[in-house]
This record gives C-alpha cells, structure tokens and sequence, in this order.
C-alpha cells in the first residue's frame, strides 16, 4: 500500500432508505473514493451520534463497480420483453436528448392527457420518496411538463406499512408511528423490526433504551433481529395480531377498574364520551348541529365543546337530538337513549377474551391478560413531566407495528386498536407515549403541528377526498385511482403513490366491471426502481412494462426494468453529484431531531465514464422539451428543497436564462442559510461544501402533537369511527351509482367500530379459490427487513452482500428446524417453495426462532438481468404473490403473505 | 503503560455488520477477509429461542497464543497490549491461526477483489502486496492508537484515534479504551456493568470484554 | 457465517505429513541405534530416518506462505516450538549424517537423542495449537511420542527381516512394548477429550477413528506381535506384518489429528446478554460435546 499523495474527507449525505438521511464523510485519496466515515461533526445534532448505517459503506463499492453503465445506451431491438435482447448500443448525450426530446414534443403535441384522461407521462421511483434526493432539480422538470402519473408503484402503497400511514395521518398527523423511545420504558412490537428498519437512529435509540432497562416483547412469526433484541418473543401466527390488541383492550376496559385507565384523558380528549345514534352517527345538538356528551355536573346533553363539564364516559343517557348520516341523510330523535361512543366500544369488545385472542394468535395461555397488566402498570398513569417550561403526561408505553402487520387486511383493526390502547392510558402524543413522527397527507408539512386544525365535530381536520355527489370524482385522474377508490389517501404529492398502486399494473391487462379502460403511457421515466423484480406476481408486471411504448430509464447498470428501455440516461451517483437535502426535525420512524437544517451531497470525486449530474440532465430535458421557464420558477418555489425566495431573501433564478448545478444549488445553499437564520446568513455552496451541514435547535415539544390539540381544544377521533362510517357509505353509494360492486367487501371495513374478522382466512379462501388447498400450501410465507439490503440497489454491492451473509436466513428459506425434519429437509438443502401463482427455490435454513407452520424469505432476489445480483440463485417471494383485488383492503394495501408448500429438490 | 481493550455491550447489539463493512473497508481487506465480524448465534429450543449477537475478531490477549507460537516473532505484543504482525518477518506457517483461539487469523494466498480478478480503483490504490500469503488479523487499527501519541488524543474517545469498528458502530455497543487508566471510558463501563471475556479459561488473558447486564 | 467450529484450513496433509514423517523417521533413528545387528543396517535405518524427516520439513517447507523467508523460522526459540523443532532439526541432521558417515561413535547417540528431542517438539507444536482443541489437549504430547516410537519400532521390526544381523524377537519385544505404551497414550488422551470435551465435529472423527483404531492399530498388531514372540516360526512374517500394520495406523492416527479432527474453537458465551428488563439465560457453546 503506498502513501497516497493527497486526502481529504468530504461531508456527504447518504439517504439509501427512509430511515435517514445519514451524515457521512468519504475519504478521497489521490482523487479516488476509498472509506465512508460517519460525519464526526454531526455527532452533537444528530440523535444517532452522527453515525452511518452499513449500506453507506457500500458507496464506494457502488461508484467504483464494473458493472456500472457509464455511458448513455438506445435500444435496437424494438421487441421488448424478457426473452428479448434489448440490443443496447452506446450513444452520445446528444443523440439520447435528441431521441427524447423527439418524444417529448411528440407527446406534447398530442396534449397532455390521453383519450382516457390518464396523463401520457408517467413516472416512476423507488419507496419512501428516497431517489428524490439523488436525482436533484427533475422534480422540478416534472412540474414543468404538467400532469404526471405517479401510480405505477414498485411496491409503494402496498407493500409500505399503508394503513398506519393513512390512519396514523387521519388520528394524529403519523405518517408513521414511533414510540418516544428516549424516554419511553415499555414498548410493545408487533412486526416492527425497528433494528432493521429504524436506521442509525432506531439502533442508536434503541440501545440506549435497553441498556437503561427498556423492556420491548416482540411480536413476529419468526425471531427477527429485533425479536433478538427484545426482552421477550411471542411467536404470533401471521396476521392475528389484531386479536392480540383487542384481547388487551377487552382486559383494560372489561378486567381492570377503570381508574387504572386514563379516564381524564378519555373524557377530555379523545371522542369517548360522545352520544351515538341508532343509525350509528354522532347524536348532535339540534341547533348547533354539534355532537353531544352527557354533562355529569349539569346532567344534560351538551356540545361537546361546552366549557367546564364532566363528560359522562360510560351509560346511556335519554335525549332529544339530530344524527346525520351519509350524503345528507338526518334523523330526529325524541327521548332517544344514546350510548356514550365508549359504552359502544364495551359492547364491542365484550366477547373478545384473553382466551379467545390467545386461541386466535397461537400463543401461551395467559401472555394477553400479563401483558395488558404491564402495560397499565408501565404507562404510570397520572404521572407528568415537564418539557421546556410545560407540564405535560408522562405515559412510557408504546406499541410498534411493522410491515404485514400494518398493511392488507386486518391492518386497519390494528392501527385502530393501537392508536386505541395508548388512548386508554393517556399515552398518545405524549412524552414517552406513541408518537406520530411525519406527515405526508396533510399539508402544509413543514410540522406534523402546521396543518392541525378544529373540525366541526371537534376533531382534527383530515383532507379526505371527496365522497359526495356533487365532487366525488368518478374518473380517475391518474391509473391507480387513488382519489376515486381511497377517500383517506388525500390529495398531496404523495398521495398517488398511496395509492392502491397494483391497480396501475393489473387494471392495464384487465379492467373491472364498468372502470374506464387503463392505457399504457406515452412515455415512463423511471429511476431507483425496478418493480419487474420488487412488486408481486414479477413475471406479470414485467409483461406491463414490455408494453410501455417509450421509457426512459436513468439507469446505474443494467437491471430487469430498463431491460425494457428505449434509452438509458446513466447519472452520477451518490458522491459524484450535488443536492442539498434538509434534515432533522421529524421525519420517518425514528428521525425526530432536537434540531433541524440542511445538509450537502457533493461531488467528492470526478464522475466515472461519461455519466453526468442529474441537475444537469434535469435542466437540458427542460431546455429541449422548451419548459426552461417552467422548470426555473418550479426551482424558485421550492421543487429543489427550499423556496429561493421569502419575505427576508431573495435567491431566485432569473426564469429565462439557463443555470448550471453549482448556480442552483449555490441559491438553493444561500436560501437555505436565509432560512434557518431568518434571513440573516447567505452561506452558499462553497460554505456547505466545507461545512457540510448547518443545523439551529428547535423545541422538543414539537415533537408531541398532544399540546398543540389541547392548545386547540381538539380531540382525538377515538374510538369511534363516525367518520369513516359517513365516508365509507357515500364511497358505497357512488360507486354503486356507477355500476361498480367490485369493492363492496372493501367497502365493509368502514365502520364505527372495527371487529374482528378471520383474517388469515381471506388468504386461506384465495389459495382455495385458485385451486389450492390448505394441505398443499401448508405453510405461511412472510418476509423481513434486511438492513444490509434494503432499498438502495445494495443487492450488486459485494461488500453488502457479503457482510449480510453474517446474518442468518439471508439467501435461503427459513424453516423450524422441527418441522424441516418432518420433512426430510436438512440444512442447505435445495428446496422449492410455490404458492398458486408460482414457484421459486433456495437453500433451507433450518432454525428454531420461527414458527412451525411458517416460512421466512428474507431477500427478495429475482434477479435475472443485475450484474452480481442474477448470479445469487436465492429465493424470492415476489413471484409466489398475486396481486388480487380480494386481497387488497379499502386503502388499497395488500401484504406480503400467502400461503405456500415447500419440497426438497436436492440434499447437500 | 496503557493497556488498550475493546469492550463489547452485547445487550445492544444488533448484528447491523457496520462495523464489518467499516473494518473491511478502512483495512482493506480482500472479500470474505473480516477482521471484524459479528457472527449470529441461535440457542434454544422452539418457542423458547435466543438469538445473539456477538461481534469477535482478534482479542489481543494479554498472554496471546498467537505470539508463543510464532517461530518468526512476526507476531509480537506491544507495550500498550496491542499484538499486532510484522508483515516482512512473517513466513505464512499458519502455526499462529491454529493457536488462536478465537479464528481471528486470515491468510491470503492470491489477490480476490470484489468484482472478479481486476481491483476497481480503491482497491488498487490500497492493495498491499506485503499481506499476501502472511497473517493478517486486526490491529486495533494500530495506526490511528499511534497518532494518538503523536498529537495528544485519546484514542476510545476521539474519533481520529479510535479504531474504524468502535467510530461506525450504530449502536453504541463498541468501546475502545485504557484499562489501566481508572478514569477512561471502557474503565468506567466495566466498573457500572457485567462482564465476561469468551473463552477465559483458557488462560490467553484477552482484551476484550462482553458487557452482558447492569450491576 | 460459521458460529460453531469449523476446520482449520491453514494445515492440510502437507503438515501431517511433517508429523508422519519427523514421527517415524524419529522413531526409527532410536531403534536403529539400540538395535542395528550391523553398520549397514544401521546405516540403511538413520539415513531412511533422515530421509523421512527430511520429506515431513519438505512438506511444510512447501506449504508456507513466503518460502524464501523459511530462515525466519530461527528466529523465535523463546517460546515456539515450532522454532525449537527447526533448530533440533540442524545438528540432527548434521550428526544423522556425521554417524551414517563414520559409522559409529558418540554421533550415534547423540542423533537419536537429537531424534526425541524432535519428536518432542513435534508433541508441544500440536500442543501448543491453543486454536484447535483437539491438539492442544495435553495428553497429545505422550501420544506423539509414543506413536513415534512405535512407528520406529514398527518400521525397525519389519526392516529386519531384510536386513542382516539385527535380531527378531528383541525388536518384537520393543515394538510390543512400544505399542504397549502407544495403547496407553491414546487411552489417556481420548478419556482426556472426552473428559474436556471437543467440538461435535472433531468428537465425530476421534470416536470412531478410535473404535477401529484401538482394533486395527492396536489389537492386530498386539497379538501378530505376542503370537510371533511365541510362535517363533511364523515370527519374520508376523513381525513384518505388525510392523507395517503398526506403522501405517500410527499415519493414519497423526492424518486424523492433524487433517481431519482439526476443528477450531468457535464461539461460546458463559452467559446470554440481558436485553432490556428481559430475563437472565445460562450460556451456550454451540457446536461443542459438552
């Protein structure tokens, strides 16, 4: 090894997955990358010591691979599909804008929607909205260019932890959900695999939590890294774990006095004490058309928001009162005996016993009503904590849910049953409580507290889409219909791919009875994706892609999805290019900061071959397509991270003119600075590059939402449901008025109060609908995070791969080791497993840690055109997975679940 | 003298690989060549099932094995407790890995690289053709513990003098220290908590310790 | 990923054979020296001797990493015997030759000697493998020795039916004895690792590696040996069958130990760690017999 010349450590961002962004340095020796480093200077701000996670170390590995394509490609070969040679010959950028710019015009031409009205653009990226902050000003070029169909989805929207998203978003502004883990004592996990998925932060966190005495009892069909690290493991059969929640629930309500609950926290904030009616609406103030309580100091019905009452939480109460139902629809009662919303939730949980749960879930007898008592006796109920001045409760429980758990059927039950239990005991929103962490849905997002404001019913406002006559929308604007079918998947830039983003796929084959017919797209973009190889039924959405007329892949090496391409664009990578990112304050799972800034990915090295900035790309597509102007004012409102202007600055790009990467993000840098120091600082590019990084503190309680709802006088919608019952019924009645009865058992899940259903059995019922019987697919097939793997194509990085392989069950199919030899099956051997839609195979791993009638695939490797990655020969579920509209839910979530049958192949 | 150990807080750590990715990479180290690594240990029967992780490598045992064996004395300790290989004196007899008991010694017979027989750039600014077909194992990352003197840091605590794996580990389960200094960070951490050292009884006295519970 | 122990992969054959060849070359100079019936017996013996040492050095020379720096091996008699085996092995070849060439003096003695001082050596190399359990059990060093000696006696027994003047039966006796002693050596050691434990995979190779060894590398060449003593008749026969039986098992014993049983240590943890409140679980050592 010589002693190299010159070094130098330039700051960097890694955001490989949605569990960061990570801060890091990369060591530059004579002009070559050779170490990733956490960014020691981020190590005071950043609540994961400033570390970075594994897959940051790959990055190296990923600039400097061989099977990079350096240089843009055009198909030959016009015949697409698998089997098919693409014919890929070298070209110059020129001739690739040429040949896109082409299109473009083309397309424009036409008008920007086709015959059916679905944009003729469409574009695509991988999850968590992650490749946005690798492919620099496009957002902006997408806004240029107009109306974009974001709906076909690689996973998003159906594999994500969906229904927490939407629910969490609709209770308490929780894109996702999080237990306060530094200060919270017992946490309960069902599926959430926090070690894996959390990031530096989750693992930073959860450390600290455990050896201060943290206690988590993980809930998984098989002993994931979590359950490792967690106190206790309850080996749960897949998706019962609602009838676990609601066993809890029927203890606390039904066993335990209720003083032991947070009865104050019940009646003054949350809708417990609300009256409901015979139609199973609100019963509201005739006049006010306010819903009502029964004031115990006046003894009478009163709005809920009559100052100084003692609402009555539990009894039926005589009254005179309005109830409004769907589409308009009222009732008036006289003498009526209203329910308060919580006797309703008694009447409903009544029959949901330890016992009954236990039978359900396939676990020891007594764990649900133990566990119910821990977690009464951990949340400390009555206990406070004062927080900047603020006196607020102090509830150290919390419960976790992961994918599977909070996704497909059965996943509502429990988001509910969840955002429920820590109502119970005061502890949503609160300091060691269960806390929402982003938004997503609402707007603005700037704070999970910026879009929180008093509906009429006292509640927080939601942006549904609309349900009623005269808005609802009966064409969808984009293919996976989101707005049409998911009232709860609002109307922000993330909502479409919320969406139920396998209709994109599967109504373009085939669309249901009376749906407007679902084209292909005139043109697709598509980066840091690849949904031929990472959504369900694989060889199907393949096919889809091989009919896309013209896609335009920004492409890091060959893959299964640009295997379809006409032309493909190769960008600098993670530490070749520049873009500004902002970090801190709240964002995914366990990224909520005691402070907030920006911070810079940079070039620490000269991009390989001839690939080149995506800034750069962005801006000659706009120039070609004739968007300059578009795509500068896109820039100036904000497309590229910040807003270049403001009352106190002004960074703005001149419209007209064409700007290089280093002038936009050079703005971009200076408005940022403006803007953490209210107009103060300008530091530009040249700061961000030295310093990487530039935070300002803000105030822990913005991370509880509950003091801005008290402040507000607003409740939380728990636990009954009016709302979703009004929205469901009129979603029904449109539907319905349009000839659609297709999603009538969706429709069932609106409801008041949630109950619970076989949910295993909708799976059961499918295999058997397609042939199947539950003796020929005995075994359950779930999956898991891989932290070393997951989202940021670490699947071709060898180092990845190889310190992945320290873990167990990467590469093969996990089974109990019991059951395994039963079955003749050792250690290593070859085995196929198949479900009804398909087959795949790779070597067993026998072990203990996983139930008997489950199997794990951990990795998800179908590859068959990925330099590396087609070499692995490991299983993958994503071909054993139909997408079906019986296993989709009413958000359009399904799960990755089915039952399937496993042989031997070969011994070792 | 300072005697430098590595502490391992077991109740934390989540097999992440970070620091494998990190130690491969700050080392250079050819694949498969972990110097660090966290190896995934299952015990127990269904349903009552552990599973641990434990990060091994070299321990530099104060009595190390490695180093009696050695008929080179490529492998030597230093004042400081490090063990570390004279790559220039070492004859590859392997006798240094058979007496280690802890599978901490590597050797390397033909250059691997991640991506076929040609190095990608990093790996062919840093390959090191004096490692081939000797011992290689961890070194405490020597060279940074040695600045450490040079411009009066302290490695465990700063950054640029504490080895690759403590510096990227995500979950604060590597500590890295003075055990003879009362006052240091690992001093401090083994004195609040439990602790063993793996394989202790036989006798090679090693630096490592596996922090296991409270007191 | 390998938690429980794995083969050691550094020594293959190549360093078995070190131990074969350094074993009954050892052996063999002794039994050459106390027995030779002539000058060319003697002569044909140590210089086989010599030779077999000779090839087991070749073979390890021919498996290190850097060859060319083989001298460095000297370097280190402090404490490796690895070392000391090196610096043995000089003036044991340098006096092996000195009493081949003069064919008799104090260079005799002193090879032979020099000869269990290297055998010896050979016993505290294995011994001293801290890595690898099977050998680091004490009671390998008496078994090497005894083994060396039995080859020697075995190979000397079976030499002299071909070569002049050497007596039969007295060598028969010394082979009997020998594997006396070799059958005690191997007792003790296998009692000792079943005693100590070893890990599973190794314990799969030593049982029943010893159930046909004790039969095939002891009984036989027991009662071939016994039934030769007293059955003088058939004696150059049996004696050249128990000695060549006996040798080939005394290889066949230092190939397991050395190239098959040579599993590592592997893991263990004296207690599971306590994660959060979670419950105190006693310790595991996977992949080991106890």
């Amino acid at each position: 090894m010589t002693t190299a010349k010159s070094v130098k450590k330039v700051p960097q961002y890694c955001y490989q997955c949605v569990a960061g962004p990570d801060l890091l340095t990369v060591k530059v020796e004579d002009g070559v990358a050779t170490e990733i480093e956490p960014n020691f200077s981020a190590s005071d701000v950043h609540p994961g010591a400033g570390k970075c996670c594994v897959k940051a170390y790959g990055i190296i590995q990923k600039t400097y691979s061989p099977n990079r394509l350096l240089q843009p490609m055009k198909r030959t070969n016009p015949k697409k599909g698998r089997e098919e040679d693409p014919g890929f010959v070298p070209i110059s950028w020129d001739e690739a804008f040429d040949i896109v710019a082409a299109k473009m015009h083309e397309i424009r031409a036409k008008g920007l929607r086709n015959a059916e009205g679905y944009p003729r653009a469409a574009a695509s990226f991988g999850g968590g909205g992650i490749p946005t902050y690798y492919m620099g000003t496009f957002p902006a070029f997408l806004a240029a260019w107009g109306p974009v169909d974001l709906s076909f989805g690689s996973g998003q929207g159906v594999s994500c932890t969906h229904s927490e998203h939407l629910y969490g978003e609709l209770w308490h502004r929780a894109f996702t959900v999080c237990p306060d883990t530094p200060s919270c004592n017992y946490v309960l996990s069902f599926g959430g695999n926090v070690e894996a998925s959390g990031g530096v932060v989750g693992g930073w966190r959860h450390g600290e939590a455990r050896a201060r005495g943290l206690k988590r009892i993980d809930f998984e069909p098989h002993l994931s890294v979590t359950a490792a690290a967690s106190a206790e493991w309850v080996p749960i059969k897949p998706k019962t774990d609602a009838a676990f929640l609601f066993g809890m629930i029927h203890v606390l309500v039904h066993e335990m006095p209720r003083e032991s609950l947070d009865v104050f926290f019940l009646k003054q904030h949350t809708g417990s004490p609300y009256l409901v009616g015979p139609n199973g609406f609100y019963l509201r103030d005739p006049v006010t058309r306010k819903p009502l309580l029964w004031d115990l100091k006046r003894n009478a019905a009163v709005p809920f928001d009559t100052p100084d009452t003692d609402p009555a939480l539990e009894g039926s109460f005589t009254l005179d009162a309005l109830e409004v139902g769907a589409d308009g629809q009222e009732w008036q009662h006289r003498g009526y005996a209203g329910e308060t919303s919580f006797s309703k939730l008694l009447t409903r949980v009544k029959s949901y016993t330890p016992e009954w749960a236990e039978q359900i879930c396939d676990i020891k007898t007594g764990t649900v009503r133990r566990i119910a008592a821990e977690w009464v006796e951990q949340a400390q109920v009555g206990a406070t904590v004062e927080i900047e001045g603020e006196v607020l409760p102090y509830r150290p429980v919390s419960i976790q849910f992961g994918r599977t758990v909070n996704n497909g059927w059965g996943a509502y039950e429990c988001v509910w049953a969840r955002t429920l239990l820590a109502c119970l005991v005061g502890g949503l929103e609160v300091p060691g409580g269960t806390l929402g962490t982003t938004v997503r849905l609402n707007r603005p997002a700037t704070t999970r507290q910026a879009s929180v404001k008093i509906n009429e019913d006292g509640f927080m406002y939601y942006p549904m889409n609309p349900t009623d006559k005269a808005t609802w929308a009966p064409t969808p604007a984009v293919r996976n219909a989101h707005a049409t079918m998911v009232p709860l998947s609002a109307s922000s830039p993330w909502s479409t791919a919320l969406g139920p983003t396998h209709f994109s796929w599967m109504f373009q084959k085939e669309s249901p009875e009376n749906w407007p017919k679902v084209t292909a797209p005139d043109i697709w973009f598509c980066y840091r994706t690849n949904p031929s190889i990472s959504f369900w039924d694989t060889k199907e959405v393949s096919k889809r892609i091989a009919e896309f007329p013209f896609i335009v892949a920004f492409a890091y090496s060959y893959d299964e999805t640009n295997h379809m391409a006409d032309v493909l664009l190769p960008e600098c990578t993670d530490i070749e290019s520049t873009q500004l990112i902002r970090i801190g304050g709240s964002k995914f799972i366990e990224q909520f900061w005691d402070h907030e800034g920006f911070a810079l990915r940079q070039p620490a090295v000269e991009p390989r071959g001839d690939t080149r900035d995506f800034t750069e790309i962005a801006t000659e597509l706009a120039v070609r397509a004739g968007l300059l102007e578009e795509y500068n004012e896109a820039i100036n409102r904000g497309s590229a991270c910040v807003r270049l202007s403001d009352e106190n600055y002004d960074f703005s790009l001149d419209p007209k003119q064409r700007h290089t990467p280093d002038v936009i993000w050079d703005r971009t840098c200076r408005a940022a600075s403006a803007e953490l120091t209210d107009g103060k600082d300008s530091d530009g590019l040249d700061w961000y590059k030295e310093h990487g990084l530039r935070t300002r503190p803000i105030s822990r309680l913005s991370w509880y939402l509950f003091p801005e709802l008290k402040k507000q006088g607003i409740r939380f919608e728990m636990p009954f449901q009016e709302r979703l019952y009004r929205v469901g019924l009129e979603l029904g009645n449109r539907l319905h008025e349009h000839g659609i009865k297709w999603w009538d058992t969706q429709l069932e899940e609106y409801g008041g109060l949630p109950t619970i259903h076989d949910f295993p059995g909708i799976w059961e019922r499918e295999t058997i609908k397609h042939g199947g019987s539950l003796e020929e697919f005995p075994f359950w097939l779930i999956t898991s995070r891989s932290m070393q793997y997951a989202w940021g194509s670490n699947v071709g990085v060898q180092l990845m791969d190889e310190v992945a392989g320290n873990m167990r069950g990467h590469k093969g199919v996990v089974i109990n080791r019991s059951r395994a030899e039963e079955l003749g099956i050792a250690d290593g051997d070859l085995v196929e497993v198949h479900s009804y839609t398909g087959k795949t195979q790779g070597p067993a791993v026998l072990s203990q840690g996983i139930r008997p009638d489950t199997l794990l695939m951990m990795g998800q490797f179908d590859h068959w055109a990925t330099p590396y990655a087609k070499d692995m020969k490991a299983p993958s579920m994503n071909s054993l997975i139909a997408m079906s509209m019986a296993l989709t839910d009413s958000t359009g979530s399904g799960a990755d679940l089915v039952r399937v049958g496993v042989k031997k192949l070969e011994s070792v | 003298m300072p005697r430098y150990i590595m502490t391992a807080d077991l109740r934390r750590c989540i097999g992440c690989q970070t620091c494998t990715a990190s130690c491969r990479q700050t080392n250079a180290t050819p694949p498969g060549v972990q110097w660090r690594q966290v190896i995934d240990v299952e015990s127990g029967e269904y349903p009552d099932v552990r599973r641990s992780f434990i990060p091994v490598g070299c321990q530099h045992c104060g009595d190390p094995p490695c180093m009696h064996v050695c008929p080179t004395t490529a492998t030597y300790q230093r004042d400081d407790g490090l063990v570390e290989i004279d790559y220039e004196k070492c004859i590859g007899c392997g006798y240094c890995a058979v007496a280690c008991p802890y599978q901490a010694r590597h050797i390397t017979h033909r250059a691997t690289f991640a991506y076929g027989d040609k190095p990608m750039a990093p790996e062919e600014a840093r390959f090191d053709a004096r490692r081939m077909s000797v011992a290689t194992k961890c070194t405490f990352c020597m060279d940074r513990v040695d600045a450490a003197k040079e411009n009066g840091l302290t490695p465990g605590v700063d950054p640029e003098v504490t080895p690759a794996c403590v510096n990227s580990c995500i979950a604060g389960v590597l500590a890295f220290g003075d055990k003879q200094d009362p006052h240091s960070n690992v001093s401090k951490l083994l004195d609040e908590t439990q602790h063993f050292r793996m394989h202790e009884e036989l006798g090679a006295d090693p630096g490592f310790y596996y922090i296991w519970d409270k007191k | 990923m390998r938690v429980t122990p794995w083969h050691q992969t550094n020594w293959d054959w190549r360093a078995a054979a070190n131990f074969i060849g350094g074993g009954t070359g050892a052996g063999l100079l002794f039994f050459a020296t106390l027995a030779s019936g002539s000058l060319e017996a003697y002569r044909f013996q140590a210089l086989l001797a010599l030779a077999l040492i000779g090839l087991g050095l070749t073979c390890v020379w021919a498996e290190i990493g850097r060859p060319w720096r083989a001298l460095n091996v000297f370097l280190h008699p402090q404490t490796s015997w690895m070392t000391r085996e090196g610096i043995v092995a000089v003036p044991l070849f340098l006096c092996g030759l000195a009493a081949v060439w003069f064919g008799g003096g104090i260079f005799v003695g002193v090879a032979a000697l020099l000869g269990v001082v290297f055998l010896y050596c050979q016993g505290r190399i294995l011994h001293a493998a801290k890595g690898i359990p099977a050998w680091r059990e004490p009671m390998i060093v008496p078994l090497i020795l005894a083994t060396g000696f039995t080859e020697g006696a075995a190979l000397a027994t079976a030499l002299a039916a071909v070569l002049p003047g050497t007596s039969p039966r007295w060598l028969a006796g010394a082979l009997l004895g020998a594997l006396i002693l070799r059958r005690i050596a191997w007792t003790l050691y296998f009692r000792a690792i079943e005693k100590t434990g070893l890990p599973t995979k190794a314990m799969d190779v030593m049982r029943p590696f010893g159930a046909k060894f004790e039969m095939i590398g002891q009984l036989a060449p027991e009662i071939l040996v016994v039934a030769g003593i007293f059955y003088g008749g058939v004696l150059p026969f049996f004696a050249v069958l128990a000695g060549l039986v006996a040798v080939a098992t005394g290889w066949w014993l230092k190939y397991t130990i050395v190239a098959r049983a040579a599993y590592n240590q592997g893991y263990a943890l004296p207690i599971l760690p306590v994660r959060g409140q979670g419950e105190v679980k006693p310790g595991i050592k996977p992949g080991w017999t106890k």
